[in-house]
């Protein structure tokens, strides 16, 4: 048995760097243990990231960590029909009908408008269900405050849209059309749902809560912000361990005891906060048998089916757009004709076949000469597996879709690498490769996220955190889970 | 009276009900047609007079068929820690061969049924109930090495209860009677059949369940029957048998309590500590379902109390109100009777706290009466019994008495 630690948080990605970090500075000096052989979860390393475009991360816990990782502004990229870059930067179009602009960056600014009045909402543990505690009251009151900020207009709308579709909001608002086709990649890109799925309208808010919808990059990229992170954890006295997969979660007199490795060593702790998926943790490291049948059951029927593939391209030059714009490291390109090209996509992957033409985001790493595409919607389980068949077909719609918009494509790759949802899965132990964890719908949202009965970060074992991407406020690389789940382990200790 | 009566040879089956293993014996005895619904079988409420049939329970001996319990298979490596993990009793100390009354909860400490378990062997642990609960123990099961299997159709069952009980049984050549102790069971022989005989039963008194293949039914009834004639031996319905049971203190689900997975209102669920039966709550094991809500529940009183009431005068307190001080409204009935072997006026009713704590003063019952159509309202004291009304010696005596 190895030296006891004063506490556990079991996977290195964004959210177990913030928890450990958050954590390290309170004194509590926190082992990180991580399965693969490299830090940052799906931020990955040089040698692939799954998730190349950290866009989301809230600037309110850099600050809390202490974090000085200047930002710069993304563009995003999408084709006209003609043939024509359009440019949208926060809320200004360039590139387009003025008409179509204008509408677009009104309706941008509204949202941002509701976006920001959420955006208290997720750096906080979400509402309960029962027996609000005084503290809860005061920040659902707090929240509140926010909202009727809004005005009563304002509030209506936003109580009318966040449950609508995204699809009917676009041809309410701007008409469908390639801004369209941003709109409806933002709320539903990692998801299951198409643009005219319910609920996808609160998707896109969360998105646009990070600095009023303008897309930032932290300067370095992914490899910088793991490092901050990482350098955070270990300056303040934590230590992070890689090729240590955690097998099972100790328990002992209904307490938390500490965690088994895959390789048999014990490492004992009082605290152990788990960034793996709900499923992951619940089901497989801590075991039902801890666990009351009803919880059992709503963590198991958690909808988890990934959709999104990542494809990266090695090229042999920049490449550049139709009309002869350069893709810079400072972009972000959409591929999808608009919103209807979305849900076409989607069409086929509800019922387990790939897509025709499937849609995508993909930005440009210029000093490797790599395209990173997250194409959707890709699923995780095929009508007959995933073959080698299948993986080339999917490689070549891929590549033909981007030919569309950068001609000369096909001349410039050198080589492929694709990840199917299956392959995430499996590399990262996240149920069906799922870009949140779990999906992030309507009824796994907020207090209902993970699920019923788990949705503030202490789960029924004493002692044990969930604060991974499945819970509350989502996905995405924003920190905000690991950081609010962090900050809920040591509201527990005190008690 | 059993004697001599011929079989019809097209036993009427009431509209919508299925017949079970014994319908054609019940129905060759049921002068009185009267049939319930007991998990969708027929099944007798009186056969001819209910007074004759609850006295034959005091008595005599008395046969009721409890076929249409429901029943469920759990077998495999997990099996002790799936029905540990279901049940808030400690059933790790269980031995194969013995039988323990359960009840389990969901997530909130909410009483969801009770039952009996039996240990069959290490690996093999059966559960008779009243209500269907396969979903919920494939719930519970998630995740252990347990194969669940309804076997409710696979087992006729007969409850043969009374004072000759064990006497009957010795003309039959049962030896097991000898040692059987209450809650044990034992594989027999009866009319050559194989029968599991348990001495287990809902009267309070000396009696034994019989566990057979529904194709064995036929010969282990005429067995039964004919070496019951010199017994007093009774084929008996449900009301009989409700009466017994409310003497003898057993709870009967949807009369007393309502499950948890049934109730919509929630403060219409009760928990173990509320029926009165925190005694059959083990914190000391690993865990099961609803185990910390049950822990907090502990620390705080019960918000009512089910207790046994005792009413002045002899005038059953069915569905009545129960106030304190005759003004304040604070409980209810939920079963009552006149009990004709006690000589006392018995009930149950669930009482608000404070006044469900045994010693509270000054309560009262309102009782109904209707006497020539006009309604009578008659306010009569009661106070709350802990001791059973009903428990004879003869029950747990090993070996049994004659009678
Ligand atoms: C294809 C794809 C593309 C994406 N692209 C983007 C993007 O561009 N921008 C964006 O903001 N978000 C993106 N996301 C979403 C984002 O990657 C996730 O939401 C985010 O990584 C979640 O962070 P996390 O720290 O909670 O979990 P993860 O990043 O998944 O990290 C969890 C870590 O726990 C480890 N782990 C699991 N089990 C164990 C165990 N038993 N023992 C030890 N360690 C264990 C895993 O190995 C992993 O390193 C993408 C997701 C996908 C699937």
């Amino acid at each position: 048995m190895s030296e006891a630690r004063e506490a556990i948080i079991i996977g290195a990605g964004h959210n177990g760097l913030v928890a450990a970090g958050l954590l390290a500075r309170k004194e509590i000096r926190p082992l990180v243990l991580e399965a693969r052989d490299h830090i940052g979860g799906m931020l990955g390393d040089q040698s692939f990231r799954v998730s190349p475009m950290p866009f989301s991360l809230r600037p309110e816990f850099l600050r809390a960590l202490d974090i000085d990782l200047p930002a710069v502004p993304m563009a995003t990229l999408v084709a006209s029909p003609s043939g024509k870059t359009i440019r949208v930067s926060g809320n200004r179009v360039e590139g387009c009908d003025t008409a179509d602009a204008e509408a677009y960056e009104q309706l941008a600014r509204r949202l941002a408008r509701q976006a920001e009045a959420l955006s208290g909402m997720l750096l906080r543990p979400p509402p309960s269900l029962d027996g609000n505690s005084f503290r809860e009251l005061l920040s659902l009151a707090r929240t509140g405050l926010k909202l009727r900020g809004l005005g009563k207009t304002g509030l209506r709308d936003l109580l009318r849209i966040a449950l609508s579709n995204v699809h009917d909001l676009i041809d309410d608002e701007i008409g469908d059309g390639p801004l369209g086709a941003l709109l409806a990649m933002d709320a539903t890109l990692g998801g299951a749902m198409g643009p005219r799925s319910p609920g996808t309208v609160l998707p896109l808010l969360y998105r646009m809560t990070a600095n009023a919808g303008q897309r930032m990059m932290p300067a370095g990229g992914p490899t910088a912000l793991v490092k901050a992170l990482a350098s955070k954890v270990e300056t303040a006295g934590g230590e992070v361990r890689t090729n240590a997969p955690v097998k099972r979660i100790l328990v002992e007199d209904d307490r938390v005891a500490g965690v088994c490795l895959e390789s048999g060593e014990i490492i004992r702790a009082p605290l152990v906060l788990s960034t793996a998926a709900p499923g992951t943790t619940l089901l497989e490291m801590l075991g039902p048998e801890y666990l009351d049948a009803e919880f059992v059951r709503r963590c198991r029927k958690m909808a988890s089916a990934g959709m999104v593939a990542r494809l990266d391209f090695e090229l042999s030059a920049a490449p550049a757009l139709a009309d002869g714009t350069q893709l810079t490291a400072s972009d972000r390109l959409v591929i999808a004709e608009n919103a209807a090209a979305v849900e076409a996509a989607f069409n086929a992957a509800k019922y387990r076949g790939l897509p025709e033409r499937p849609v995508m985001e993909a930005c440009y790493d210029a000093g490797r000469g790599l395209l990173s595409v997250s194409a959707q919607f890709i699923p995780c389980n095929p009508e007959g597996g995933w073959t080698k068949v299948l993986r080339l077909k999917l490689e070549k719609a891929v590549k033909g879709e981007i030919a569309r918009i950068i001609p000369d494509f096909s001349k410039l790759v050198l080589s492929t690498v694709l990840m199917t949802p299956q392959d995430i899965e499996t590399a990262y132990r996240v149920p069906g490769g799922h870009w949140h964890h779990g999906e992030f719908r309507i009824d796994q949202l907020l207090m209902l996220r993970p699920f019923d009965g788990a949705s503030n970060y202490r789960m029924p074992v004493e002692g044990l955190y969930l604060c991974g991407a499945g819970a509350h406020p989502g996905g995405d690389i924003s920190g905000a889970p690991g950081f609010n789940g962090a900050r809920a382990a040591l509201a527990g200790r005190r008690r | 009276m059993a004697k001599g009566q011929k079989m019809s040879p097209h036993p009427q089956v009431p509209m919508g009900l299925e017949a079970g293993p014994f319908h054609q014996q019940l129905d060759a005895l049921n002068g009185q047609h009267g049939w319930m619904n007991w998990m969708g079988f027929a099944s007798p409420t009186v056969l001819d007079n209910m007074e004759f049939e609850y006295f034959a329970i005091r008595n005599q001996s008395t046969l009721f068929d409890i076929s249409p319990m429901c029943k469920y298979l759990i077998e495999g490596a997990d099996a002790e820690k799936v029905v540990n993990r279901l049940v808030t009793r400690d059933i790790r100390k269980l031995k194969t061969g013995r039988v323990a009354y359960v009840i389990w909860c969901d997530e909130d400490g909410n009483v969801i049924d009770d039952g009996t378990v039996f240990r069959l062997a290490d690996n093999s642990i059966r559960l008779c109930c009243q209500e269907p609960q396969l979903a919920w123990l494939e719930d519970v099961a998630w995740g252990f090495d347990v194969a669940i299997r309804d076997v409710s159709r696979e087992i006729a069952a007969l409850a043969l209860q009374g004072p000759t009980s064990a006497a009957l049984l010795r003309t039959l050549a049962v030896g097991e009677v000898e040692h059987l102790k209450p809650f044990d069971f034992a594989p027999v022989r009866i009319g050559r059949k194989k029968v599991e005989l348990s001495r287990t039963g809902f009267t309070g008194d000396l009696g034994y369940e019989l566990w057979m293949k529904p194709e064995d039914a036929g010969t282990v009834w005429d067995a039964l029957l004919q070496a019951g004639n010199q017994y007093g031996l009774r084929v008996i319905g449900y009301q009989a048998l409700e009466m017994a049971r409310i003497e003898a203190g057993f709870l009967l689900p949807k009369t007393d309590f309502l499950s948890s997975r049934t109730a919509l209102r929630p403060d219409r669920t009760s928990t173990p500590f509320e029926l009165g039966l925190e005694g059959m709550v083990a914190f000391d094991k690993p865990h099961f379902n609803g185990r910390r809500a049950l822990l907090r529940l502990a620390g705080s009183p019960p918000r009512r109390k089910l207790v046994q009431i005792e009413v002045d005068k002899d005038k059953p307190a069915v569905n009545a109100l129960v106030y304190h001080r005759q003004k304040k409204e604070v409980g209810m009935v939920t079963s009552a009777l006149w009990s004709p072997t006690c000589k006392r006026n018995i009930a149950y009713a669930w009482l608000d706290a404070p006044y469900c704590e045994p010693g509270s003063e000054d309560l009262w019952v309102e009782i109904y009466l209707q006497k020539e159509i006009r309604w009578q309202r008659r306010m009569e004291r009661c106070r709350i019994v802990t001791k059973r009304f009903f428990s004879h010696e003869r029950r747990a005596a090993t070996p049994p008495a004659g009678f």
